[in-house]
């Protein structure tokens, strides 16, 4: 009995993915769980694995966006017939039809002229047997270009495809090619819009047309250092807390208290939730991403460090899944670490603010009539004005610097 | 510029190599007072005298046979096959004395001969005098073979053919003789193993040889009418082979024909498409079409031997399926 892969939902409000490659062919021995093919959602590149055990009968999507719930796939047992209905442009399957004479072969031209395909005719059509048609210099062209032959149809004898329909594939593809071209040091580099650059353009665009406001507080941070010092004494096997753990757990506790800056601006209204599910922006190779610390009230700072530690190991070989990345209610977003002192960061929609982290150094500070130098540092809140007063935002900030000082308070 | 015939042209370099060289000398059948069969050698024996003018026996073997000897000997004769398909008598000659006494004696010996021979259908000879035997010969490690298609190549390359070292088989065609065209006021040797790129384009190769080479120019003219754009490829020498030439242009124009007028299976144009498919490999956008005579010996029927051997017509349907389309 064969089953229909159907494109899964992997997150609240994805309704389609783009297949970007297939990791197993047609004819593959697949088993359960194994990974299938990689989807590209707004949010990440994952492996989606198979659900079946069997032969991978038919690839019907080879690349490209699918809407949510359309067979890509079907896995069966070896010889199986398939019948979907995803591709009606597919040549019929052997034992449908007996073998081609030779003569017939020979009216292959003909044939494939009256298979010229009708509207959806974006199917290849030089297929046999899984066997791809295409002359070596169609070949040569497409692996240099990194284009897929088994998405362009040929117009060549008996549907060959040629190097003329190489050079007319999707321009996506060949912007990828004129990139590959330059040769002249100093030429302009083309890098192509992946998914997830489109997703933060979008989203930051987006969160540029929110009224924002910004408060900055500096803090004095030798007891903050002293506690993470501490932890590193006497950690055990877990990830090596940092400072930005230690500012998860604080900021985590201050939401608790200022519930007002915790929330979603929705058309529904204002959603204030119930716990501080706390975003780390991440600098990943495939760009920005901020996977989600769940629950970090409850969390002592050891625990998020793990889950910290795990979550940008991930984030670094892009492999962060779906759940990593969904429900987060603050962001906190580090520049410390390369010696930026105090910025602003863009909100992270509909997330109503984000914190923005400097690097903590040695200022000098007037303390009872004397000039002392003390270890400081400048936290930044941006806020949306819709959903966060600015004595909402200043209390919370208040906290976050009083916790920080006196880290005791925070438990 | 003097405009010679084909046959002239021949003529010419055998008359300006005899002038000023006494070791060339000419050997054949009614090659003398006749002339040859096809006129090539007329009046030379007026000039020359009989002595280096030599009609022979109506014998192959000993006319080349008699050649290698003076060869050895340090002369530079030049004999004469009044058909190539009598090359078969001498084939023993040829194959296994002309083509290795130079490796076998370690290189103590020459065989500087050089064996002029015609052939080729167009006129109804037959199936006995009209074939094109040079896949046999560039066979043979050992020869040279040349296929000159014009007065200016054949002037050219025979004198390279005289003055080369190693036995050199010309082939000559019968329908080539009266061809007309300016050729350098002083002979000029052209050397071996460069082909002449005898028209250019850019969508697909035709390599032809011979009568092909004329056949093809017509095919080019009339496909340029139908927008595809062709390169004419004549090698000239088919031993040594200018592989050089044939391929870069094939990287070119993507696409490739082989024609000559001999049998297609087995021919010399497998080989040449057998070095087209290897050095370019991927730069080929089409199966090559190797256009030939069907495989069938020549009838004495026009209309029946104009069936077998290829015309311009056949290249022109070899270079649109190289391209993809019909014509119309």
């Amino acid at each position: 009995m064969a089953t229909e892969i159907k494109l899964p939902r992997l997150g609240q409000g994805m309704e389609s993915g783009t297949i970007v490659k297939w990791l197993k062919s047609e004819g593959d021995a697949v088993k359960k769980g194994e990974p299938l093919y990689e989807l590209d959602t707004d949010k990440v590149t994952q492996e989606v694995e198979a659900d079946a055990t069997g032969v991978l009968l038919k690839i019907a999507i080879q690349e490209g966006e699918v809407p949510v719930g359309q067979t890509v796939a079907v896995i069966g047992e070896q010889g199986e017939e398939v019948a979907i209905e995803v591709a009606p442009e597919e040549p019929q399957t052997e034992g449908s039809r007996a073998p081609a004479r030779d003569d017939e072969r020979e009216r292959g031209q003909e044939a494939s002229a009256q298979a010229e395909p009708s509207a959806s005719g974006s199917e290849p059509q030089s297929r046999s047997n899984g066997r791809i048609k295409a002359s070596p210099l169609a070949r040569r062209i497409a692996r240099e270009r990194g284009i897929e032959l088994s998405s362009i149809r040929g117009t060549g004898p008996d549907g060959r495809i040629v190097a003329e329909d190489v050079e007319r594939a999707p321009a996506e593809d060949q912007f990828v090619a004129q990139s590959h071209k330059l040769e002249v040091p100093g030429e302009i580099e083309i890098v192509p819009l992946t998914s997830i650059r489109k997703t933060i353009a979008r989203r930051l665009t987006e969160a540029w047309t929110v009224p924002v406001f910004q408060l900055t507080v500096d803090v004095e941070m030798t007891r903050a250092l002293a506690l993470r010092e501490q932890l590193v004494s006497r950690m055990g096997d877990g990830a090596k807390p940092t400072l930005s753990d230690v500012l998860t757990k604080i900021s985590a506790s201050a939401l608790m208290r200022n519930r007002a800056v915790n929330a979603h601006f929705d058309e529904e209204g204002i959603k204030r939730f119930p716990t501080a599910n706390v975003g780390i922006a991440v600098a990943a190779p495939q760009g920005l991403v901020v996977p989600v610390i769940q629950r970090a009230e409850s969390l002592s700072i050891q625990e998020i460090a793990d889950a910290r530690g795990e979550l940008v190991g991930r984030a670094r070989d892009n492999k962060l899944r779906q759940g990593d990345l969904d429900g987060g209610t603050f962001t906190i977003s580090n520049l410390g670490m390369f010696g930026v002192q105090q910025f602003i960061a863009v909100l992270n929609p509909p997330q109503a603010a984000i914190l923005a982290v400097g690097s903590v150094e040695d200022r000098p500070v007037a303390l009872g009539g004397e000039v002392v130098a003390r270890p400081m540092m400048s936290v930044t809140l941006t806020c949306d004005h819709r959903t966060v007063d600015g004595a909402d935002g200043a209390r919370f900030l208040e906290d976050v610097k009083a916790f920080l000082e006196e880290p005791g308070l925070a438990l | 510029m003097p405009e010679l015939t084909y046959r002239e042209a021949v003529r010419d370099t055998l008359a300006t190599a005899m002038r000023q060289d006494s070791d060339v000398f000419l050997m054949g059948e009614d090659i003398a007072e006749m002339g040859g069969s096809m006129g090539v050698t007329h009046g030379l024996v007026d000039e020359f005298g009989p002595e280096r003018v030599r009609n022979t026996p109506i014998s192959e073997m000993a006319i080349v046979g008699a050649g290698i000897g003076a060869a050895m000997q340090g002369m530079r004769p030049v004999v004469e096959i009044m058909y190539e398909d009598f090359l078969t008598l001498s084939t023993e000659q040829i194959v296994n004395q002309a083509a290795k006494h130079r490796y076998m004696s370690g290189g103590q010996l020459k065989v500087p001969l050089t064996i002029r021979t015609q052939g080729g259908a167009g006129w109804s000879p037959g199936a006995q005098h009209a074939q094109q035997l040079e896949a046999w010969f560039v066979h043979i490690p050992g020869l040279k073979v040349i296929f000159p298609s014009t007065p200016t190549d054949v002037r050219g390359m025979l004198w390279s053919a005289i003055y080369d070292d190693n036995p050199v088989i010309v082939f000559e065609h019968r329908l080539l003789y009266p061809v007309k065209e300016d050729v350098p006021d002083k002979l000029e040797p052209i050397p071996f193993g460069e082909a002449r790129i005898v028209r250019e384009g850019e969508d697909v190769t035709v390599i032809a040889t011979g009568p092909m080479v004329h056949r093809s120019l017509e095919a080019a003219e009339e496909a340029g009418r139908n927008d595809v754009s062709v390169e004419v490829i004549d090698p000239r020498s088919l031993q040594p082979l200018d592989e050089e030439t044939l391929v870069a242009s094939v990287k070119k124009t993507n696409r490739c024909v082989v024609t000559h007028e001999a049998v297609t299976r087995m021919g010399f144009g497998a080989e040449v498409a057998s070095v087209i498919q290897y050095q370019a490999f991927d730069w080929l956008d089409a199966p090559i079409e190797r256009v030939g005579a069907k495989f069938a010996p020549l009838a004495f029927a026009p209309v029946m031997e104009q069936f077998l051997i290829p015309g311009s017509e056949d290249v022109l349907e070899g270079i649109y399926r190289t391209v993809g389309r019909n014509g119309d």
